[in-house]
Parts: structure tokens; sequence; C-alpha cells
């Protein structure tokens, strides 16, 4: 399983880009896509999922154009979008079975697969009642089982973790690991803490572009050296924000704590590890796409 | 004040701006088009026995400006009656909830608001109708602008209000129940459009404000011909007849004063329907019957589910049967709306039984369809309406596959509905009848579907499926689109035709609509 994505650009209007000279070759593994609201995350995967096309480049699945020949993708896709709806008047089985039938899964093992997705996502309680009634969390989870209804080989989830608890927040991760091992999972967020512990891989987006891919810890060592931590009064919080790039300010005796960027930094400063929030951030706000 | 003319024009900016609002613009100009024929057209369309009016600017001002209180309050009500919905969708009612406004000035701010939206429709009518009398009036006659503002101001305005605060109530009292909003306005609008005054005093109570004009006409016709004949106006789309016609002078009228009185009562009688629905509003709390019973369960030790490991799911089979599809597609159709409501369908079907051919036919089947608008309004663009279009088209072949069992499930349904007569017409051997109704099943499922494709949204096919419906109430030829007034087969070929070119653009459509 691998999916090429060669230049693809996505254009409103004359000069208007929601995503620009895209490149990116994928297998098996997570790949977490990190960028700020409008960078053209949802952009990119809606035309993965052949929701939109592309006004241009390639998009290829095992060498085939999904471009021209959209159902190639469609058959072996588990897509979660950011916003996404259901019908009110029909229940989680029922939905999941009309989706199961869009997608073109059926036969006496569907129930069953059903029922075992719904339990894994603790919604067993709720199976037979409309989902009209169901809470923000508990539709997420109804679209998170959707994704899985067939065997899918590419598996994309536009800011999944919308509406869940931490609980559940830590098992969708484990879900995410697992199918890591049999297919090509895209995640997006522009919450670094839900994808810095699985992804295999970390494209960083702005603007309608990618600024940098790499494995984890390759983006991290970027920024060796220029995290640091010191404290200050609220009062000088503003002039120290004009010279330099907090990344986090945190309460501690009566003053801040403030984790910065810099190459040079301030006297009584203390020097700390980075992480992959300090990378994105110095990625996405000193790095003109 | 301010917060009030803030919502005033926000919301009328939201609603205007809107696609949905153009098309129902072109439309509403397109109809306003034909209220005064052509001097060649082969139809009109008010006459007073064998009189028309010669084309001079009273004519031309109070003709349109009637036909517009009518067919604008009709389609209007449709246009409009969504404001506090749009806001319960997009969540918008729930941040109002959250600020000081009050119930009544929201209310008032969407009355309003309802009335602007009509208020630009009748604006450029009234500038169509200047525009046609400029060009299709009789020589002699020039144009007096007094002729088209006058029963504007005083017929067609405060129809509208009213029309405008009607909406706003039944979105306040029933506006979770859209099928019932439908039936209910369809019996309102009708009993009000067919109320006859007894006696010249009685004008007052006619909220269209119509009646006291076309009376005026048929006295003057009466004053010609020496003879008092009483019901001999016809108001509508009046095919034939028109070279033998005789023309008469209509010079406008006096409005009198307890008539223009209860123009302002009428106005004031709508502010103070909406002033009692504030008093009930719902202000966006709605019960959720689901988490009042999870609350309940909570006492209940939760039991910690297990992690979902794919390889452990039951295998899933391939199984490209439309029967899943059409069998959701049906059951959402079903679902829509109160059970309760399925008592009208069920007395229709009843009344299909029983009743004569002609009743039957004529009369209760496209009742009993138009009954369905609210399933059939969203039948292709609930997707989008419910934000499951990522889901759906992101699927394998969502042409060929879901628009098929939706197309499908719809006509099952309309089909369903008509069996009685059906069967009634197959026990007498009408197969150009039986064939008719089929055919007009198809087709009007077809028309709603390439309308919510078209327009993404349900309003166009709940407006033009209105006024279908009423002109196939009021006998009208040419919107027979089930044989209810056509017995010969050249019809039932034509009506195949029309069906499949509706085919034909609708799946078009839905392919270049995936396309983009």
């Amino acid at each position: 399983m691998k999916l090429d994505i060669q230049n693809v650009s996505k254009r409103y209007g004359k000069n208007n880009y929601g995503l620009r000279n895209f490149s990116i070759t994928l297998e098996k593994g997570i790949l977490g896509l990190l960028g700020p609201n409008g960078a053209g995350k949802s952009t990119l995967l809606k035309m993965i999922a052949t929701v939109t096309r592309p006004t241009e480049g390639l998009l290829l699945l095992n060498k085939n154009n999904i471009v021209k020949d959209p159902n190639y993708m469609r058959k072996q896709l588990g897509f979660l979008p950011q916003d996404f709806g259901v019908y009110p008047n029909l229940s989680a089985v029922e939905f999941l079975s009309y989706i199961a039938a869009m997608k073109g899964v059926g036969g006496p093992t569907l129930k069953p697969r059903i029922l075992q997705l719904l339990d894994g996502l603790n919604l067993s309680d709720a199976a037979n009642t409309p989902i009209g009634s169901y809470s923000g969390g508990m539709k997420q989870r109804v679209g998170i089982a959707q994704a899985l209804l067939n065997q899918p080989k590419i598996v994309i989830f536009d800011e999944p973790t919308v509406g869940l608890d931490p609980e559940e927040r830590v098992r969708f991760r484990n879900l995410i690991s697992d199918l890591a091992h049999e297919c090509i999972v895209i995640l997006s967020s522009h919450i670094v803490s839900d994808i810095d512990t699985i992804a295999d891989t970390i494209a960083i987006m702005k603007n309608g572009q990618l600024l940098h891919t790499g494995k984890p810890d390759e983006i991290i060592s970027q920024i060796k050296g220029k995290v640091y931590e010191t404290s200050m009064r609220k009062e000088n919080l503003t002039a120290f924000k004009q010279d330099h790039l907090v990344v986090s300010t945190a309460r501690s005796n009566g003053n801040l704590l403030v984790r910065y960027l810099s190459d040079t930094p301030v006297s009584d400063s203390i020097s700390r590890t980075p992480n992959l929030e300090d990378a994105y951030l110095f990625q996405t706000k000193t790095i003109t796409a | 004040m301010k917060s009030f003319l803030n919502i005033v024009t926000f919301d009328y900016l939201q609603r205007t701006r809107s696609y949905g609002f153009l098309i129902t613009l072109c439309i509403s100009l397109a109809i306003a088009y034909s209220f005064v024929p052509e001097p060649n057209a082969n139809y009109s369309t008010i006459r007073i026995g064998k009189y028309l009016g010669a084309y001079n600017a009273a004519w031309f001002g109070y003709v349109t400006a009637i036909m517009t209180s009518i067919f604008l309050s009709l389609m209007g009500f449709y246009l409009v009656n969504s404001g506090i919905e749009a806001d319960t969708k997009t969540r918008v009612g729930q941040i109002m909830a959250g600020t000081p406004v009050k119930n009544r000035t929201y209310l008032f701010a969407k009355t309003l608001s309802n009335f602007l939206v009509l208020l630009t429709i009748t604006a450029l009518v009234f500038l169509m109708g200047i525009a046609l009398f400029l060009l299709y009036h009789d020589t002699g006659f020039s144009l007096e602008i007094g002729h088209f503002i006058r029963p504007y101001l005083f017929v067609t305005l405060p129809a509208l209000f009213f029309i405008s605060a009607l909406a706003v109530c039944f979105e306040v009292l029933i506006g979770r129940f859209s099928i019932l909003q439908n039936v209910v306005f369809f019996f309102v609008f009708c009993t009000l459009a067919m109320f006859s005054p007894p006696g010249d005093s009685h004008f007052t109570l006619d909220v269209f404000g119509s009646k006291i004009v076309t009376h005026q006409m048929e006295e003057q016709v009466h004053q010609l011909t020496g003879i008092s004949k009483k019901n001999n106006l016809t108001i509508g789309y009046i095919l034939g007849d028109v070279e033998a016609s005789k023309k008469f002078e209509f010079n406008g009228i006096h409005f009198p004063y307890p008539f223009l009185l209860s123009r302002i009562a009428w106005v004031v009688f709508g502010l103070l329907m909406v002033l009692g629905c504030a008093t009930v509003f719902h202000r966006f709390d709605f019960r959720r019957p689901f988490e009042l019973k999870k609350r309940k369960k909570s006492v209940v030790a939760q039991t910690i589910p297990k992690d979902i490991l794919l390889s452990n799911l039951t295998p899933p089979k391939i199984d490209y049967s439309l029967f899943p599809l059409v069998k959701t597609e049906f059951l959402l159709l079903l679902r829509k709306g109160k059970k309760w409501l399925w008592l009208f369908n069920l007395i229709g079907m009843g009344l299909l039984a029983f009743l004569s051919f002609e009743m039957a036919h004529k009369i209760v089947l496209p009742i009993l369809w138009f009954l369905q608008v609210g399933r059939l309004s969203d039948l292709t663009s609930k997707e989008h309406l419910h934000r499951v279009h990522y889901l759906t088209f992101s699927s394998d072949r969502p042409i060929r596959r879901l628009l098929l069992s939706q197309l499908l499930a719809a006509s099952a349904l309309m089909f369903t509905l008509a069996l009685p007569l059906i069967f009634r017409y197959g026990m007498e051997g009408n197969h150009i009848a039986t064939t008719s109704i089929v055919l007009g099943s198809i087709g009007i499922v077809l028309f709603a579907a390439l309308l919510g494709q078209l327009s993404k949204g349900k309003k166009l096919f709940e407006v033009l499926f209105f006024l279908v419906s009423y002109a196939n109430i009021n006998g009208i030829p040419f919107m027979d689109y089930f044989g209810a007034l056509h017995t010969a087969l050249p019809y039932v070929l034509e009506l195949v035709a029309l069906v499949v070119l509706l085919t034909v653009v609708t799946l078009g459509f839905r392919k270049i609509q995936l396309k983009q």
C-alpha cells in the first residue's frame, strides 16, 4: 500500500490557494498533520478522500490515479471528516448499516461487526437510540465507528478528538496505533499532544504549504539548544513577547514561569529539553510559507 | 433598539445573500412577468365573464398588486418560515439565548426581517409591473404612478406583513413539526383565499385585501352590461377565450377609510400574535430525552469498555446490493415528522379508496402527495443539511447507488400512498389513469431530487410544489403531472417524456456536482 501525493494544489480563484504544491509519499504507519487553522489540512484530506478534486497535481494509490478513478480509493477508505453530521432519526446501528451499505459492505457479518465497534467505542447502551439525542462526543464516536466499517487500508481522521473526554482520547490513540500495523493512517490536528506520541511521520503545514516533514525526533532536533525557561513578573510579559517566541506560561510563586525559544537566552534562563510543541511553534511562527 | 435593528439587519443580509433566495427571486419575477399577459398571449389572469381590463396604468398596478398579495403570501410563507430554524441549526440561537435580548424583541426582529425579505421581492415585482406597462399598454393611456403605489401600499404590504408575522408564530408554536406546518398553512391559506365577504362592509375581513378591488372590477362590468351576475370573476391562469373577450376600462378604486383602518388592524393583529407567541417561545432550550435517561442511569457502575482491535473484529463482507440503502432511505422518509401525522396520510388513503374517482384523483391525491412535501423537499439535499455529504460522497459509486436508492425509496412512498386509487383504476381497467398516477409519483420525486440538488436546500421545491398543488386543486391543466384532467394516451406519452427528461437532468446534474 503506497500513497503518492505529487505537487498537489487546490486553487480558488486566480491567486487564492487552499493548498499549494504539496508532495509526500506514504506507506504503512501514521502521518500526523499539524498546522494552524486555515493551513490547508482539511483541504488536503478531502482531496485524498476523493470528496474534492485537486486543481493541479497527482494523487496515486498503488500507482492508480484516484482523481480519475476515485472508486479505487473509496473501496479501501475510512474517512472521518472534521465537520460531519448524522441523520438524527436513525439509531447508531441503523446509521452504521446505512453507511456500510454505501461502502459496499453487508451480509451476515455486518451486524456483529457494528455491535463490536459500538461496544469498543462505549456506545452499546445507546446503540438503538436515535442519534439526534446523542451528545457531541457520542456522535464523534459514531463517526469513528463508520470509518472502520469496511476493512480500510487508508484511514483519514480529520480533527478526530473533538468532543472526546480524556479517557476516550487515550483509547482512541490506542486504536490508531493498532490500525497503523495494517493501514496508512493520516491524522490531522492542531493539538500537538494528540499526535506527538503516536505519529511515525509528522508534516507541518501553514498557509496551504508544507513547511516541514520528518520523524518527530528529527523535527525536535532542529530546536535543540533553543528552548529556555525563565521567571518574570506578569507586567513584563508583553515586552518580553515582542523579542522572544513564547511557547507557554505558567504561574509560579506569584510570578510567571515562561517557556520560550531563542538563540540568545536572557539571563537567569534555564535550558530545557525541546518537545514537539516547541518545534511546531518554531516552524509555524518563525518560518514564512 | 440598537440590538433590535442589528438582528433585523444581519438576519436580512444572511437570508438575502443565499443562493436559494436568488433562485426564489428569479422564479418570483418569472411568475410576476405572467401576471399581466402580453397582448397576444392565450391566457388571462383576471377576467369578469367575457371582459378583460384595458391595458391602462390602473389595470397593471392593481392586477400586479393583488396577484402579488395572493401569490407572494403563498410562496413567501415558505420562503421566510425558517428564520428561527436556521438559528437553531447554526446554533446562533443558543448564543442569542445567552444574551439579554428579550423574546419579543427577537421575534419582532424576525417578523420585520421576514417582511423585508418579502418587501425586496415586492419592490422588484412593482418595478416589473411598471416595465410591463411601458411595454404593453394600450394606446392613449399614460403612466400614472399613483395607480401602482396605492394598491401595493394598501393591499399588498399589509398582507405580506401579516404573513411575515404568521410565519414567526408558526415557527414558535409548531416549528419542530415541519409537516404539520405545511398542512396547517395549506388549510389556513385556502380558507383565507376562498373567503367571500358577504357585504361591502366585510372587505375589512379580507387579509389579502384583494376582494375589494375585484368587487369594484365586477361592479364596473355589471354597470357596463347592465346585468348583475354574481361570481363570474375568475383569478388564476385562465387559458383561451382571450381574442373573443371584450375590454372595459378599469380606473382604480378609492379605498374607504374603514378598509384602510382594517389594513392597520391586520398589521397590529399580526404583531399581537407575535407578542402572544413570545410568552411561549422556547428560546432554544430543547429537551434532550436521551441525556435525561443517561443521567438516571449514571448511578450504576460503568463497565470499562475493551479496546478495539481491528484484527479481532468480524471481517466485513463485500455486498453491493441496493436493498439496504433503499430500505434506510425509506425508513428516513417514514420517520420524518411526528408519528401521529401519519393519521392524515391514512385518512387520505381511505378517501382515495372510497370517494368518487373524480374527487379522489383531482382533489385528494394532490393534497395527499402535497402532505409529503417535507419528506420530498430534502430528499437529495439532506446529506448537505445534515452534513453527511462527506461520508456519502466518499463512498463507492454515489450516483449509481445512493441517488438511485433515494429515488426508488421516495417513488415507492408516493406510489404506496396512491395505491388505493391505483388499485381501483386497475380493477376498472383504466390503464391510462393508472399509468399516469405511477408516472406522476416518479415525476414529482425526480422534480424534488433535481431542485434539491440545484438549490442544495428544500425551500425551492416546497414553494413550487405548493404552487403546483394549488394549481392541481384549481384544475389548471398544464400543471397536471398525474393525469387527473387528461385521459388520452398522447398525454401519457408526454408524461413519459417528462419523466425521462427529469431523470437525465437529475443524474447528469449529480454527476457534475460530484466532479466539482
